[in-house]
């Protein structure tokens, strides 16, 4: 999958993440209608997903990010037993507009916003995670930075072109009366993983 | 822009019920709303003082910062073209469109667009455009303008909106907001999908590596910038910033300030040419898309070498100068320029447009300073709306009835003096006419919410020589007192008890005779030459004084004398000095007195029988910073028992001449500001200014009689034993 930097984690290495920061990751998050799980492993994530599918009768996913995590493709294995997924760029392309779920990875989460940083340069990660009603994220739990101020460090040093940002809960609108309503273009749910110890 | 009839735009937003609630709820949830969303940061102040840093230095290097940003994005593989307004634009896009083949467009919010009204031309051109944004997507179908920059359709409700639905898909659409949110998402997704270019516009761009950010809630600027083959950026220059970390000074302030979001949901960096998968000739192919960059001039670079206006460069356009304008939120934005609104939409109009534009409605900027309180980029609003005034009348001159009043009576204190006076025993000749609208004392037409003050039988300045009398026989301190018109003339009661109040605290007061108008309604009208020279008269006069203290009981006139005298005579070294040595003896009323009150221990809270209340004045509390001083005298005020009223510190609507061009407007404010004191349950409301005194003194005598106002001097007056 192409990126706008392979080096992420050396940058928020760097002395800008702390597991201090999780629980302000974690208020904001919610307050912005984030579905937060907090997982100890991958695997953990599959009984959710599997119980997500169920309920809202999804019959196909896109799913990228597999290519660069063996753990990630294992649980994408896994679901093809309850329903279709399509993890190759071009059938995503294809199929993007149709399917119920995409699944995606996070850089890592800003905690005075509730904000993840998304590495977007490839097409097949932006359709998936913005057409369906469903965009599922996985993120480090442990890849937490203080302030946007921090967070726009770390891109000064690997934005050098493509397409990157920041995704704070699902898509919404208050265009009519001020009255909060979730997905109008992009996904109604956003529903994050944060898994323990992820590499 | 044609003429129009503010004054009937204003009378029918008055009677838009819907227009009117909206607001209304959405003025008083704001600060609130923005303080939580403020609730986690160390400090608004040091994030407004880094933006308007950068931002600062942004203007100042505008042309390298611009030929910088071109370079990243064609290094990386993009077109970018340079537009010096929408003409040339348009013709650029076409080009782009010729080239690509392109009939479908799908567009994401962009300010510059609006503009430029290009949209209109690119339907007369032919082609398929759809803007993607909710609010500007029914705005668009129902050939409406956006009344505000972040919330475009704030005017309108949900029945509304669900006839421009259906009006545009041909469906009865009901009116329930989830239905319509979603039916939204499905037709315009077919737009998505078969879209040959999407326009984005941009809400910054960041020269080191010619990457943009676009901000947005619903994410239309994702899918307009991922699905169309090609894409059209269009850029401001004042968009411009200079390195990616720059990004984060703009993002902690807008969404908090914008939408009181702590982060908008999503924001979006692009940078150069980015993969596309889809099918070509049969295949499924992925390939670069095609980026096309267009920067907006369009006035932008003569305001940047603008020693003044270049300020505007620190708008990052969230719009929260709009939230908490008093005029704004009575009569929303529409009747301000089509597309900028509010007072920064005043000056956008004044610098992109014209200034006969801005003209039109640069009265709507009534000075409060509510908005200098709040803006991310700590832009001064009414300054410059005030040095836009100013040129306007350097260009084109005053009217005339401003023309005589200003420059013939204005100017020779004993005419302007005298015809006072008879207004006081006629009353009638002067009350009607143009003549009176531009006197400093706004006491024109009776208008149905307000009585207006008449004119003293005895001017203050003919009843010193029997207060000085009661000059303390060894007093500590020797002070003049600058009356200015008002007190002078319609309140000269609360002129006697700043007197009074003053020899109190062991001061020998004088009152120099030559004394005239501080000049206040002069530079408001923008005329400074005869403001200079009103300026001149009133420095003599109180230099021949001789005290250690000016004092003025009215903030307008301290604020003049104080600061503005000074920024009369920046080219006029002479009478700079004399203005500024005069400037450092002025002192406000309340705020002397209570130095003096403090140092002689005689503040102490008491709670007294009768319930008083504070309303700010605007020019005390914003210009002067004085909000403390008023409330610490009142609630150590004998017989008294002090409370706080809700929205102390809104404007009462008189400000000036615009308390009686806009009469109807201004009774919308006072009103509002009727009630809160209603609600506080004082039997008295205090002000420190006697412009508000008369306003509010004319809502009470017209809606509740049973309320008294007073000024803090008569206040403190009234506790002292003859
Ligand atoms: S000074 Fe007051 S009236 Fe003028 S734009 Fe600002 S808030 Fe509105
Ligand atoms: S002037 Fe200030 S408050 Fe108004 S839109 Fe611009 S940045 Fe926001």
């Amino acid at each position: 999958m192409r990126r706008v930097s392979h080096e992420w984690q050396k940058y928020l290495q760097k002395g800008f993440i702390d597991k201090k920061y999780w629980d302000g990751f974690k208020e904001n998050a919610q307050a912005a209608s984030v579905e937060l799980k907090e997982v100890k492993s991958y695997e953990d994530a599959i009984p959710v997903i599997e119980g997500i599918i169920e309920d809202v009768k999804a019959s196909s996913i896109a799913a990228v990010g597999g290519d660069e995590s063996e753990k990630l493709n294992n649980i994408y294995k896994n679901l093809e037993q309850n329903c279709k997924v399509y993890t190759d760029k071009f059938d995503i392309a294809k199929n993007a507009p149709t399917v119920d779920i995409g699944i995606s990875v996070a850089e890592f989460g800003v905690s005075e916003t509730g904000s993840v940083c998304v590495d977007n340069y490839s097409y097949e990660a932006r359709v998936t995670t913005m057409l369906p009603p469903i965009n599922i994220v996985f993120m480090n739990k442990n890849n937490v930075v203080n302030t946007m101020t921090d967070a726009f460090a770390i891109l000064e040093n690997v934005f050098d072109k493509g397409y990157t940002g920041f995704v704070t809960g699902p898509s919404r609108t208050s265009d009519i009366e001020r009255v909060l309503t979730l997905g109008v273009h992009g996904p109604s749910r956003l529903i994050l993983f944060a898994v323990d110890g992820m590499e | 822009m044609a003429n129009r009839n503010i004054k009937v735009e204003i009378k029918e937003k008055l009677h838009d019920g819907t227009l009117r609630s909206n607001l209304e709820r959405f003025s008083e949830q704001y600060p609130t709303a923005r303080a939580k969303a403020y609730a986690n940061v160390e400090s608004i102040e040091a994030l407004r003082d880094d933006l308007k840093d950068m931002k600062s230095y942004a203007v100042a290097h505008i042309e390298e910062l611009a030929d910088e940003f071109q370079a990243s994005l064609e290094k990386r593989g993009a077109k970018v073209f340079r537009a010096k307004d929408g003409d040339q634009l348009k013709q650029q896009l076409m080009e782009i469109c010729r080239e690509n083949g392109v009939h479908n467009i799908v567009k994401s919010k962009s300010m510059a667009t609006e503009e430029i009204k290009l949209n209109d031309y690119l339907e007369q051109q032919g082609l398929h455009v759809k803007e993607t944004d909710l609010g500007e997507w029914m705005l668009s179908v129902a050939g409406q303008h956006p009344s505000h920059m972040v919330m475009p359709a704030i005017h309108l409700n949900r029945k509304q909106c669900a006839k421009f639905f259906s009006d545009e898909l041909k469906e009865d659409i009901p009116s329930d907001i989830p239905f319509m949110v979603q039916t939204a998402r499905r037709v315009m997704r077919e737009e998505f999908l078969k879209a040959d270019m999407g326009i984005s516009g941009a809400n910054f761009g960041i020269a080191e590596n010619g990457a943009i950010g676009l901000v947005t809630n619903e994410g239309n600027a994702r899918i307009v910038t991922t699905l169309p083959p090609v894409h059209v950026i269009i850029i401001g220059y004042e968009k411009l910033i200079p390195k990616v970390s720059d990004a984060s000074k703009i993002m902690r302030l807008l969404p908090r300030n914008g939408t009181c979001q702590r982060m908008v949901s999503y924001l979006t960096l692009i940078d150069g040419p980015t993969p596309i998968i889809h099918e070509k000739n049969g295949k499924m192919v992925e390939e670069n898309k095609k980026v096309y960059a267009i920067l907006l001039d369009n006035g932008r670079l003569k305001a940047a070498h603008d020693p003044v206006m270049k300020e505007v460069y620190q708008c990052v356009r969230c719009a929260s100068c709009l939230n908490v304008c008093p005029i704004w939120s009575t009569v929303g934005g529409n009747v301000y320029g089509h597309i900028y609104s509010g007072g920064i939409g005043a000056i956008l109009t004044g610098l992109l447009n014209s200034l006969d534009d801005f003209a039109q409605f640069s009265d709507l900027c009534i000075g409060c300073r509510r908005c200098t309180t709040v803006c991310p980029g700590k832009i001064n609003i009414p300054d410059l709306i005030q040095e836009l005034r100013n040129r306007r009348v350097a260009q084109k001159g005053l009217s005339l009835p401003e023309k005589l009043i200003f420059q013939k009576i204005m100017t020779n204190r004993k005419l302007f003096h005298t015809l006072l006076r008879t207004a006081s025993i006629g009353q009638k000749p002067v009350k009607s006419g143009k003549f009176i609208r531009n006197l400093p004392l706004f006491f024109a037409k009776m208008t149905e919410g307000r009585s207006l003050p008449t004119i003293a039988d005895k001017p203050f300045r003919d009843r010193t020589n029997d207060l000085f009398k009661h000059n303390p026989a060894s007093p500590k301190m020797k002070v003049a007192f600058f009356s200015g018109c008002n007190l002078d003339f319609v309140f000269p009661q609360t002129g006697e008890s700043v007197v009074k109040v003053l020899q109190d605290i062991g001061a020998e007061v004088v009152y120099p005779q030559d004394q005239n108008c501080c000049g206040k309604p002069v530079i408001g009208a923008g005329d400074l030459d005869t403001a200079r020279k009103l300026a001149k008269k009133n420095i003599e006069a109180l230099e021949s004084a001789n005290a250690d203290y000016i004092i003025a009981a009215c903030p307008t006139c301290a604020e003049t004398l104080e600061k503005t005298y000074k920024e009369l005579f920046v080219h006029d070294p002479a009478w700079l000095k004399r203005a500024d040595n005069l400037s450092k003896k002025i002192r406000e009323f309340t705020s002397f007195v209570e130095q003096a009150y403090e140092k002689d221990k005689r503040l102490k809270v008491t709670h007294g029988k009768e319930k008083i209340t504070y309303h700010d004045s605007c020019h005390m509390r914003r210009s002067l910073g004085i909000y403390k001083e008023p409330r610490k005298l009142l609630e150590s005020a004998a017989g008294y028992d002090y409370v706080e009223m809700n929205g102390a510190d809104q404007c009462c609507g008189m400000a000036g001449s615009f308390g009686m061009k806009y009469a109807d407007l201004s009774v919308q404010l006072l009103n509002r500001k009727l009630h809160n004191i209603k609600e506080s349950g004082a039997q008295t409301i205090a002000v420190a200014c006697p412009a508000c005194m008369m306003q509010i003194g004319g809502g009470l005598d017209k809606n509740a009689p049973e309320i008294k106002i007073k000024h803090i001097a008569d206040v403190l007056a009234e506790n002292l034993s003859d």
